[in-house]
């Protein structure tokens, strides 16, 4: 048996296939109750999130990105960091990837904190051509002016990395050893729905860390095993230390990730703890944290959900607010109004 | 061009045979059976001492059942087996070895989503969330997985070239399996993507590559409406995407197909000229099969 033991995998499989209605992508399931062991347990008494208003990617955002990891005191001096955007598809029309400004805005903002070595890694899901995707979204470009490397995650070196929690049943993921030997990983996703997970944020943007050369395109394995769980499972055994810088400035409702409707926000996001950081995404969004499945796991135990356990600073959730579509089999977690 | 593709080829070598995804890292069966594909097609004796090398490593990484990894790090079978014996049949006398690496190909068979899905299909197959025939089996990239577009297509690559020692109902069968997978997820307007044509009623688009590794593994059926749909649909697409993954694969396709291919080769040069196709192993390799075997007979089945 290979990336599952016999028993997760017969546990895994039945679920999923008495679960699944999904070809290739099972709903979500409904397991036993979570489990970790302790040494995944890292969940802080309170978290930080900022939230911070930048109206456009016109204007510049070195500026408001450093404002906000000053409001971490992220030190990143002498230390190799991964910024980890979302860049599984392109699509000329559409709003599926972290806004190259945004990056070129990190990696400055990096540069003048003094990181030794800034890499720009991903693995996308759906396609293989990386130079396409590179020089069709603009961020060939952007890598080329601030003379960073680029890494495809999906064919680095690789290495198991033990899972200690158990909601997915794989004992261990291929982690690339890009990630691994970095000090700091800033996962960069778009704000978006999801039409499989209900919203995709910071969480499941780390999907895109999982090798597709060992797993495919999609990484379909992990599908099977339950989008949620697998994204709890990805977060809990990832061993460095995490940020999120979330691109709100236009998001992505309704049918997201791919083939959504672009939605104004005009803001950006940022947080130590990646838990706290999509709930807070998820509330600017209108949707419920706790309803969402892989943040209600999460929440138990990798960090937190709850308001009162969330110091908001920058903007205001309220002032930003907006009512994001989502796809029918998601309206249950609409705030109400 | 071909010499600057040759000579990075050359360097990049790791030094137990085998190559990289891109310089630096270890070696890959992917990048591997490429390379030396590419390198082969040079027809020059200053590089079969490479080639051997090469062919070595990927010798020594065939597997008890008869697969390849994706890499030495990796411990499980891969996608990738398909390339590998594509390697090996080019470059001749490793039969045994041939065989068994069929014979695993032909174990392989992607996850269905069960009768749930078959049944919604068949009575009401608006209800499908991903509009396809949930029955056919192809090839998964990893045991056990769902049936997904490109590696069926370089399975089925490989089963037709290994079909002189292949002459039973087994492998026919798999074969025509996987041809109806195929023909079954082509995009609404030809052509292909990894494998989803709708999805929750949306029409997702073909990707380029994709489109042309699955009309090569078509290519016995070139005359087929439905191929004919997909090379216009590549030709549509090339408009757009100049990156040297996707205009090598268009180029051996185009040879396959008996097209006109200058232009792409034009554009082929540009774009190294621009990105280097980011030192991407894979896409090295091919354009120097896209360049310089011009009958495209690695592929050819």
């Amino acid at each position: 048996m290979s990336m599952l033991n016999r028993r997760a995998f017969l546990t895994t499989s039945l679920t999923a296939y008495l679960a699944s209605s999904v070809p290739g992508c099972p709903r979500p399931q409904n397991p036993e109750p979570p489990r970790w062991e302790h040494s995944a347990y890292r969940k802080p008494k309170q978290s930080r999130v900022a939230i911070l208003e930048a109206r456009d990617y016109e204007r510049p955002l070195k500026e408001t990105i450093h404002k906000g990891l000053d409001l971490f005191h992220l030190d990143v001096k002498g230390k190799t960091v991964v910024l980890k955007p979302n860049l599984v598809e392109y699509d000329p029309a559409g709003v599926i990837n972290t806004h190259p400004s945004v990056i070129a805005a990190t990696i400055d903002a990096l540069h003048s904190r003094g990181a030794s070595k800034i890499i720009v890694a991903e693995g996308p899901g759906h396609r293989r051509d990386n130079e396409y995707l590179l020089t069709a979204s603009g961020l060939y470009d952007i890598l080329k002016e601030y003379r960073v490397t680029y890494v495809d995650l999906d064919n680095d070196d690789a290495r198991p990395v033990k899972v200690n929690s158990s909601f997915t049943g794989f004992p261990w993921f291929y982690f690339p050893e890009t990630v691994l030997q970095a000090h700091l990983i800033i996962s960069m996703p778009k704000l978006k729905t999801h039409h499989w997970a209900g919203a995709t944020l910071a969480m499941k943007n780390f999907f895109g860390i999982i090798p597709s050369a060992i797993y495919g395109w999609p990484k379909n394995p992990l599908h099977w095993a339950g989008i949620s769980n697998s994204i709890v499972d990805i977060n809990s055994a990832l061993p460095i230390p995490q940020f999120a810088i979330v691109d709100g400035i236009v998001g992505m409702e309704g049918n997201g990730p791919i083939q959504g409707q672009a939605k104004h926000c005009g803001i950006l996001i940022l947080g130590a703890d990646l838990v706290a950081v999509d709930a807070t995404a998820s509330r600017l969004m209108t949707l419920e944290p706790q309803k969402i499945e892989y943040l209600a796991y999460a929440g138990q135990f990798l960090g937190n959900i709850r308001h009162s356990q969330i110091e908001q600073i920058g903007e205001r959730v309220e002032s930003y607010r907006k009512d994001f579509l989502v796809v029918p089999s998601f309206e249950h977690l609409k705030t109400p109004a | 061009m071909v010499e600057k593709l040759i000579d990075f080829l050359l360097k990049s070598q790791n030094t137990d045979g085998g190559w990289g995804a891109v310089p630096g890292k270890r070696s890959q069966t992917e990048a591997t059976a490429l390379a030396i594909l590419g390198l082969n097609s040079v027809n020059d004796k200053v590089l079969a001492q490479p080639i051997e090398k090469g062919l070595h490593w990927l010798i020594e990484q065939q597997r008890e059942d008869g697969s390849w990894p994706v890499t030495t790090q990796v411990t499980e079978s891969s996608w990738s087996s398909a390339l590998a014996i594509v390697a090996l049949t080019v470059l001749g006398g490793q039969v045994p070895r041939l065989q068994r690496g069929a014979g695993w190909l032909l174990e392989q068979k992607g996850r269905t989503p069960g009768w749930r899905e078959s049944v919604r299909y068949r009575w009401a197959p608006q209800t499908m969330v991903n509009f396809l025939n949930p029955d056919l089996q192809g090839w998964p990239w990893v045991p056990s997985s769902f049936s997904w577009v490109e590696p069926t297509a370089h399975a089925l690559i490989a089963l037709k070239k290994l079909r002189p020692y292949l002459d039973d109902n087994r492998a026919r069968e798999r074969i025509r399996q996987g041809e109806l997978l195929l023909y079954d997820r082509m995009c609404d307007n030809g052509g292909w993507n990894y494998g989803n044509k709708r999805v929750l009623g949306e029409v997702i688009p073909p990707y380029p590559d994709t489109t042309a590794v699955t009309l090569i593994a078509l290519q016995d059926r070139h005359t087929e409406p439905a191929n004919q749909r997909s090379l216009q649909a590549l030709v549509r697409m090339l408009e757009q995407t100049h990156s040297g993954l996707t205009l090598s694969w268009a180029i051996i396709c185009s040879s396959l197909y008996s097209q006109e291919s200058t232009v792409w080769r034009a554009l082929l040069t540009e774009s190294y000229g621009r990105t280097g196709f980011l030192d991407e192993a894979k896409s090295i390799s091919l354009a120097l099969l896209a360049l310089i075997d011009e009958r495209a007979s690695v592929f050819r089945v």
